[in-house]
């Protein structure tokens, strides 16, 4: 178990390692320089070779990378190229915004899924068809465009909620609440629809099992035949998947803080692209990385602790 | 453990394909029968399904209409008409006009053309980096395997999105390059998918046999290996091209797709968002039309999985599918001669009668078996595999396969009979389960939960059987743990059924099967999985726990050995019927039916110091398939004494030793068995 663990925490580091150089080469691949950004597009040619040089554009490779990487360890991801303002500080508030957006709408992904999934599973017949023709259907639409949607039913259509914006939960966490409606929704459509696909899946292959052929035999009552052990035995891909939702919705999350206005990583790293403010985007794709990572070791965690195998090993 | 299933992590719903717990944490390669079944065009046939097959006309529409759109379209993508801005659909304008009054059908066909080849790029590069990867890494082994698998989980847990950003930040909004780039980092998911498939592909016997006789290795992976990875691939590759056109199209809603006067899907759906509150109908034709296309792409996916599952489904279960007539009401054999009650006993146990068993399709697997089980007798039921031995201990426990139920027949437990007025041999027996009857089956490694430890499998029918504390049940479990023969129970109590080995498992599952103290345990083919040596201790441990507690136990085997060690009575089944009964001293040593003794005959069990045969014998053919059973004698194909009358209807009739106007204690299923006279084979002496 500690081997498995320590094997995981390693592969962890060798993903944020391939993030931070595939960020840095990325950034260096490309034809404009930091000065050119900062000074704008009046600047003369030879303003802009000094202010390279003052922000040490010029100095080796190896040089830069072992600076930016020293940074990074005391976790100092540099200063925007647009507003000079520390990236670190603005990462830590952005994050909070985009982590809750998926971690609300990885729960209601959850328990939407789970409730669809086993309805269909033990229902089986015309619920069960319904069930997975509305979850295939559910996972192929665009979250974008049922976040369009979803803003003309509930915001302008009935008024319920508002339609773009963000309040901050130490400011007023019932409009904050309410503020995350819609974006939690437009994510959970299309999670749900995948978590209902395994549970649906995971259950049935459970029910079928020869274990639970044994159970049935010693007169064990049908509910928990069916709620306690292969609920239990499907709670495994069942998990596994509600992982790599977060990770999946808190990549969504970037187009849909957009359509939301909502001011979390996934605008930062769109206004950054736009204005080519290089060491930002370096730095949310340093920190989104460093998201999925722990959300995959939290994940191998869990999964171990449910499935004896691992456990076990 | 690694990421658990074949999906990318950051990227839009593909549909996931969930582990088993416990399984390889690799998405679920078909099983070998599946792809052996499914040659060259798995595809076509898939495609016949009802929603595969809009779903393919969907794309192709689209597709058509894009590449038609100069002949067809009235409109230039970019021609505006500021007076008729936001229209709804009109004749002009069949799907409305967007802000600047363009033609909203011109655009969204307009755009079908880059967000269909784009996302093809995206697979066309996946595929390419992946399939050869997954092929050398299958082929080379695990040297290979566990550096290509490493990079990959890296790859995997990147988050794609936003490095598609970051690319395009470096070299700007260039579609095609950009999806190429998805297509590289979502390499690394479609190859944890085809590396299960080839490693499995790979170990079946043909490929091991086109090596050996000395294909290259280029050529087995093209002619083998390949063909088997089809379907799987198929099914990738529509996927990931449903996640292409919603990536593409969602960089591009977010201002990061063609620039304006070119439309792109994304880009209109933007536009119509910023409208949202003065002109809603601009996000719906587009909206559907990607929809539909993403749709379309994940049906033809699911359509070539369940096609390939079907496929491997009717490999498995070929025996029992089919349509056929039900069978003639000649066929119910009333007339079966009933055998004397076994002595020692007033009422037996249990008395089944007349039991019919059949699939809801139709062929019926069991027809008319009856025999019974007297108080402490062990019963043996004996024949080839597909004689519905199983089907007919199954109904025992009123616990069938799904789309297989009792038709007709009495199961007596004490003299009343449970499936009187009708009810379901489910619910009848649903309280005898564990309580009077158990079962312990042929799998045992299987047949415990993996979930949980042995303990609680054990504490939990204890307290509800026989209503004590958890301390209590604790110790029961320990004893009972010990009565099976199990040493080290402390060690076993707390471990989980994969830590054990297969006779020790057994032995739990015979330990869970006592904790009702039931009175009649049904046995199917309980040591059939297990190693020689394992299966004798097994026998030895039944054969005490009869002697100890006068359980009673029907057994199911194919192996007459077995059934000789074991049983005071024995009914040899075959194709659905009981062709032989009686005591198993009286059928093993002089059996009346042929089949029976070709049983014997065929039984490698040989006496100590006797030479082995050179050749054992066998029974040439096979038991015929539920559907082909006819009211004569089922054997009769296979039997060397058959004759005309043997395709007669026939019933069960006294044995030629017992003597006429006895209660029989031996009956046959043969027209001639008064004419034969078998004989077991010299060498085998079954006691």
């Amino acid at each position: 178990m500690t081997a498995f663990v320590l094997r995981r925490l390693l592969m962890g580091v060798a993903t944020l390692a391939a993030a931070v150089l595939i960020s840095f080469l990325l950034v260096h691949a490309g034809s404009g320089s930091p000065g050119a950004v900062v000074l704008g597009p009046s600047a003369t040619p030879e303003a802009i070779a000094a202010k390279n040089a003052e922000l040490g554009w010029d100095d080796p490779l190896l040089v830069q990378l072992g600076d930016y990487v020293g940074g990074l360890l005391t976790g100092d991801l540099g200063v925007s190229l647009a507003d000079s303002r520390s990236i670190a500080d603005d990462m830590a508030a952005r994050l909070p915004v985009t982590a809750s957006i998926a971690a609300l709408a990885t729960l209601a992904s959850g328990i939407l899924g789970v409730l669809l999934g086993v309805t269909a599973a033990v229902r089986g017949g015309w619920v069960r068809r319904l069930a997975t023709t509305g979850a295939g259907i559910g996972l192929s639409l665009p979250q974008f465009w049922v976040g369009v949607v979803l803003t003309y039913v509930l915001a302008i259509r009935l008024g319920l909620v508002p339609a773009t914006g963000y309040t901050a939960l130490g400011e007023d966490p019932a409009g904050w609440a309410r503020s995350l409606v819609l974006p939690v929704l437009t994510l959970a459509v299309g999670g749900a629809a995948i978590v209902a696909r395994t549970a649906t899946t995971g259950l049935e292959e459970a029910l079928r099992a020869e274990h639970v052929r044994t159970l049935r035999a010693m007169g064990t009552p049908e509910w928990k035949v069916r709620y306690v052990h292969a609920l239990r035995y499907a709670s495994v891909p069942v998990v596994s998947v509600l992982g790599i939702q977060f990770i999946v919705l808190f990549g969504g999350s970037i187009i849909i803080e957009q359509l939301f206005a909502l001011p979390g990583l996934g605008q930062a790293a769109a206004a950054a692209v736009s204005s080519k403010d290089a060491p930002v985007v370096q730095a949310v794709v340093i920190v989104a990385t460093l998201v999925v990572v722990l959300v995959n070791l939290a994940l191998d965690l869990v999964v171990a602790a449910l499935d004896p195998k691992v456990r076990t090993a | 453990m690694t990421s658990p299933t074949d999906q990318r992590p950051d990227l839009p719903a593909a549909t996931p394909v969930p582990p088993a717990p416990g399984a390889q944490a690799m998405p679920v390669p078909p099983p070998p029968e599946q792809v052996r079944r499914v040659p060259r065009g798995p595809r076509l046939a898939a495609l016949r399904r009802p929603g595969p097959a809009i779903g393919l006309t969907w794309l192709l529409l689209v597709l058509a209409a894009s590449l038609t759109s100069p002949l067809w379209l009235p409109y230039g993508t970019a021609e505006q008409d500021l007076a008729r801005r936001f229209e709804g659909p009109s004749a002009d304008h069949w799907l409305g006009t967007d802000d600047l009054g363009r033609d909203l059908l011109t655009r969204i066909v307009a755009a079908a053309g880059v967000a269909l080849t784009a996302s093809l790029v995206t697979v066309l590069v996946a595929l390419v980096i992946a399939v050869p990867l997954a092929l050398a890494a299958a082929e080379r082994g695990p040297r290979v395997e566990r550096w290509t698998s490493r990079v990959s989980e890296v790859l995997l847990a990147l988050p794609a999105t936003i490095i598609m950003l970051a690319v395009i930040g470096v070299i700007g909004v260039r579609t095609y390059w950009i999806m190429a780039v998805l297509g590289v980092l979502i390499s690394a998911a479609v190859y944890r998918v085809l590396l299960g498939v080839a490693q499995s592909v790979r170990q079946r016997l043909y490929v091991d046999a086109a090596r050996v006789d000395g294909l290259r290795s280029w050529m087995v992976n093209a002619r083998h290996v390949l063909p088997g990875m089809a379907s799987v691939v198929a099914v990738q590759a529509a996927q990931l091209f449903g996640v292409a056109i919603l990536i593409q199209s969602g960089l591009a809603f977010i201002g990061f797709g063609p620039a304006d006067p070119e439309p792109s899907w994304g880009g209109m759906i933007a536009v119509a968002s910023r409208y949202v509150y003065t002109a809603p109908w601009m996000m719906v034709p587009t909206g559907v039309v990607l929809a539909l296309t993403v749709i379309a792409a994940n049906a033809v996916a699911d359509g070539i999985a369940a096609h390939a599952a079907s496929v491997s489904g009717h490999a498995s279960s070929g025996r029992r599918s089919g349509r056929v007539t039900l069978l003639g009401a000649t066929h119910g054999r009333a007339d079966d001669v009933r055998l004397a009650v076994p002595a020692g006993a007033g009422t037996p146990l249990l008395e089944v009668e007349g039991l019919r068993v059949a699939t809801t399709e139709g062929p019926e697997l069991v027809t008319g078996v009856s025999f019974s089980v007297g108080a402490g007798r062990v019963v043996g039921l004996v024949g080839e595999s597909g004689c519905g031995k199983s089907m007919t201990a199954r109904s025992l426990l009123g616990l069938l396969p799904t789309g297989v139920r009792l038709t007709q027949g009495a199961l007596r437990w004490e003299g009343t009979d449970l499936l009187a007025g009708g009810a379901s041999a489910d619910k009848a027996l649903r309280r005898l389960r564990g309580r009077e009857i158990a079962m312990i089956s042929q799998e045992p490694m299987v047949a415990l939960d993996p979930m949980f430890s042995v303990r609680s499998q054990l504490v939990a029918p204890l307290r509800r059987f026989r209503g004590v504390s958890r301390r209590e049940a604790v110790g029961l479990a320990t004893d009972l743990l010990a009565q099976v023969g199990i040493v080290d129970a402390a060690r076993v109590l707390d471990s989980y059924p994969h830590q054990l080995s297969g006779g020790m498992a057994q032995r739990v599952a015979i330990a869970l099967a006592l904790t009702g103290e039931p009175r009649l345990l049904v046995a199917d083919e309980p040591t059939t999985a297990l190693d020689v040596t394992v299966q004798a201790e097994i026998l030895s441990l039944l054969r005490s726990l009869v002697t100890d507690t006068g359980l009673s136990v029907v057994i199911v085997s194919h192996d007459l050995g077995v059934i000789a060690d074991l049983c005071d009575d024995v009914n040899v089944m075959y194709a659905g019927e009981v062709v032989e009964s009686g005591s198993c001293e009286a059928v093993l040593a002089s059996p009346a039916h042929p089949y029976t003794a070709a049983l014997l005959e065929a039984n490698p069990h040989v006496p100590e110091g006797e030479a082995l045969p050179h050749r054992l014998p066998s029974i040439g053919g096979t038991v015929p398939a539920p559907a082909a059973w006819t009211s004569g004698c089922r054997f009769a194909g296979r039997c060397r004494f058959a004759t005309r009358a043997c395709a007669e209807p026939l019933v069960l009739t006294a044995a030629p030793g017992v003597p006429v106007g006895a209660v029989p204690d031996h009956a046959v299923r043969c027209v001639r068995a008064d004419d034969l006279s078998l004989t077991a084979a010299p060498e085998e002496d079954p006691r």
